[in-house]
């Protein structure tokens, strides 16, 4: 039937009429859908993704601060100080929002559910052992020292190595959005190829058929087309350049420092462990010297903290990242007081330059003042991160109904423009 | 248009058929496993008995090296302590009455915290020159082998094969091994608890006579005495066999067990020294021979004569 209308000029043009109508929907339907999803990435990298991550690096941080201040009352002798008690009941507070919303953005992937599975099952039981211990504490029995000790080795060796897995494959899972939200939309650009490869073809063959050399409805087409694929280009250029710019200098810089916070974390337990230990915790400080190095690298040199004051310009970040330092190199300092007391016999003076957050250029005081600067140079490299990433998603605002509008121009300019053939035929 | 109707019809009824024949049960997304109990660091389920309880006869290993009274000649271990200016004393700090921290004060304090305190006032005429460290049960051995301790004080059983590694004190205290449980568990003695759970220290001469009894209990070992406790508390154990002393303690802390059986070893007492310094063996011995006179009594009245009833200190035998 088909060969049989080709054979005939009304035949054939209805065939190419028919043929770049149905290219054109085709084509404007692939871009919008691309468009649309595009830009949905890009709104749930910066509304669901990217705080998943964040609320899961947190969970790690309030885990480590209980077991930090679980630690702490080993060494504190009497009543724990209410703030310290109510800190650790705020942190634990946290942890099954955090594993509910995790659990929201884990779509389907098995190793999600196994990190909250442990997380889930093993913070209940971390918080029974925490109050055993301090119910036989009250009491002044010394057992309740073990209900701590098994506490935190349930915390150390189960379940804060799940809230680290958990952690790191939400930042893989942002990794992931992040690209196909900038990942070059090949279907769509071939399909735009073709299409004006056919509205060319078309042109051509209405010119053989008839005597008129141009055809407005088919100019009409090819320049809707054309001024969609262009103002794609424009945007989705800019959308990319924006979503990558939040990348290095937002994400990247997040993720490094968040890497720092939780490797100070697991460093700040380890010099409490070592005194708790009290003389039989050498591996404890082994663990402590190594992880302090790739914070502050050797005296004045490398490290994590400045190798993210090296990726910044911004003068807020800087200023933290400054403070930061400043602070990680005090509290090294004291650590160091801190073994020196304790290993020429002083322990009370070991533990009190540890634990005492009263007292100025403590290491309890420097920890809180480098947890506290990271913590605010997280906040600052986010908000570099959600200003860019928005800005890349309002780029593709409007193309998603830009397409549709200039493909359905185009179906009305193939149509009239052929139209207006065909009646010549009648 | 009729016929159509009916076709739409059938198959609708069709899907709604098959999807009947389909239909599963209830499906629940959560599997139920049971918990997994939580466990101290450094458990272990089937620990090896440690090499020879009894070791090769040795005679009498608590026959030790003759007190030459309290002088403390230049060039002696004692000298180099004075000069450092204060005595390193390994401890236990998870034993209660032996060597714990009080959750109270923060302080370590116990029967084997006094005896050390007692070596620093016989060195230094303040027994507050001490610095103690603690190690594990296990690692007794090892830090006196290193020379990280000057002596350690630590509920540690003489015997032949330990005397190979290192030097013991006369005996300044005498235990023996009884067993643990919760009251009302029907468990009488070590002899009824063939094929049960019972915890011990690792490295302990309580596991190597738990080891070798029988009928067998099954042994669970711990890096720390305090953990055997914990463990009967979460019923993860049926009972704790170590030292009567050891035990006394664990059982004032929880009014819901008891030490039942007869004492069956004999576990006496010495403060372990590096095999190196034979003049420190004989200065703490002369350091004990004025204990037992004097203090023994007032150390052994506050720490365990609540619970063990009165007692008198071991006399000293040497070789």
């Amino acid at each position: 039937m088909v060969a049989r209308s080709w054979a005939t000029t009304p035949g054939r043009l209805s065939i190419i009429a028919g043929g770049l109508v149905v290219l054109i929907l085709l084509t404007g339907a692939v871009a919008a859908a691309t468009t649309m999803s595009k830009s949905d990435t890009t709104t749930d990298l910066v509304e669901i993704h990217e705080p998943t991550a964040a609320d899961v690096q947190r969970l790690y941080r309030v885990l480590s601060d209980a077991d930090a201040a679980a630690a702490s009352s080993l060494l504190v002798a009497g009543d724990e100080p209410i703030e310290m008690r109510e800190r650790y009941e705020d942190d634990i507070a946290l942890a099954g929002p955090t594993l509910g919303l995790a659990a929201l953005d884990r779509s389907g992937d098995p190793r999600v559910t196994e990190q909250i599975e442990i997380v889930g099952r093993q913070v209940p039981t971390y918080a029974g052992l925490v109050e055993t211990a301090r119910a036989n504490g009250r009491q002044e029995l010394p057992i309740g020292g073990a209900y701590l000790r098994e506490a935190s080795h349930l915390m150390r060796t189960e379940i804060l190595p799940a809230a680290e897995r958990l952690y790191r494959i939400q930042v893989e899972r942002v990794a992931d959005e992040r690209d196909s939200a900038v990942s070059f939309p090949y279907t769509a650009t071939a399909l735009a190829v073709i299409l004006f490869v056919a509205l060319l073809m078309a042109q051509v063959q209405i010119r053989r058929l008839s005597k008129r050399r141009l055809n407005i409805g088919l100019i009409v087409a090819t320049g809707a087309i054309g001024l969609a694929v262009a103002w794609s280009a424009v945007a989705m250029t800019a959308h990319s350049d924006l979503v990558n710019e939040g990348h290095e200098h937002g994400s990247a810089q997040v993720n490094l420092l968040a890497d720092t916070r939780i490797t100070a974390l697991q460093a700040r337990a380890d010099e409490l462990l070592t005194l708790v230990a009290r003389g039989s915790g050498g591996a404890y400080e082994e663990e402590f010297v190594k992880l302090s190095r790739t914070i502050t690298g050797e005296v004045g040199d490398g490290g994590t903290l400045r190798e993210a004051r090296g990726m910044t310009e911004d003068a807020e970040l800087s200023a933290h990242l400054d403070k930061a330092i400043g602070a990680a190199e005090r509290w090294l300092t004291t650590h160091g007081e801190i073994r020196e007391a304790d290993d020429g016999g002083q322990y009370e003076e070991a533990v009190e330059l540890a634990v005492d957050r009263r007292r100025v250029g403590s290491s309890a005081q420097e920890f809180a003042a480098l947890d506290d600067s990271l913590s605010a140079a997280i906040a600052s490299a986010r908000q570099h991160f959600v200003d860019e990433t928005v800005g890349g998603g309002r780029a593709l605002t409007l193309l998603t109904t830009g397409w549709v509008l200039l493909a359905l121009v185009a179906v009305a300019g193939v149509v009239g423009g052929i139209r207006q053939r065909l009646r010549e035929y009648r | 248009m009729k016929r159509c109707v009916r076709i739409v019809l059938a198959t609708l009824l069709v899907g709604f058929v098959a999807s009947c024949d389909a239909a599963g049960e209830p499906r629940s997304l959560v599997p139920v496993v049971p918990a997994e109990r939580p466990m101290p660091a450094g458990v272990d389920l089937s620990p090896e008995a440690p090499e020879g309880g009894s070791g090769e006869d040795c005679g009498d290993p608590t026959a030790s090296l003759a007190p030459k009274g309290l002088a403390t000649p230049a060039g002696s271990t004692m000298a180099e302590i004075k000069e450092r200016g204060r005595l390193i004393a390994g401890v236990d700090q998870n034993t209660y009455l032996f060597g714990f921290r009080d959750p109270s004060t923060g302080e370590l304090e116990g029967f084997d915290i006094d005896i050390a305190r007692e070596v620093a006032e016989a060195l230094f005429g303040d027994p507050n020159k001490v610095q103690f460290k603690t190690v594990s049960v296990q690692d007794r051995i090892t830090a006196l082998e290193d020379g990280s301790v000057d002596i350690m004080a630590y509920a540690m059983t003489i015997t032949c094969e330990r005397s190979e590694q290192v030097e013991f004190s006369s005996v300044y205290f005498e235990a023996g091994q009884r067993v643990l449980v919760r009251k009302g568990s029907g468990y009488s003695s070590l002899s009824d608890l063939g094929g049960k759970k019972v915890c011990a220290p690792k490295e302990s001469t309580s596991l190597a006579n738990l080891v070798s009894a029988d009928p067998k209990p099954v042994p669970v070992a711990v890096n720390d005495l305090a953990d055997c406790l914990l463990l009967l508390q979460q019923r993860q154990v049926e009972a704790v066999s170590t030292d009567d002393t050891v035990l006394a303690g664990m059982a004032s802390q929880d009014p819901s067990i008891e030490v039942v059986g007869e004492t069956f070893s004999s576990e006496p007492y010495g403060i372990g020294i590096p095999k190196d310094n034979k003049d420190m063996v004989r200065y703490v011995n002369a350091v004990l021979e004025k204990v037992r006179a004097e203090s023994w009594q007032d150390i052994y009245g506050r720490w365990f004569e609540p619970v063990l009833g009165s007692a008198t200190p071991p006399s000293p035998t040497y070789r």
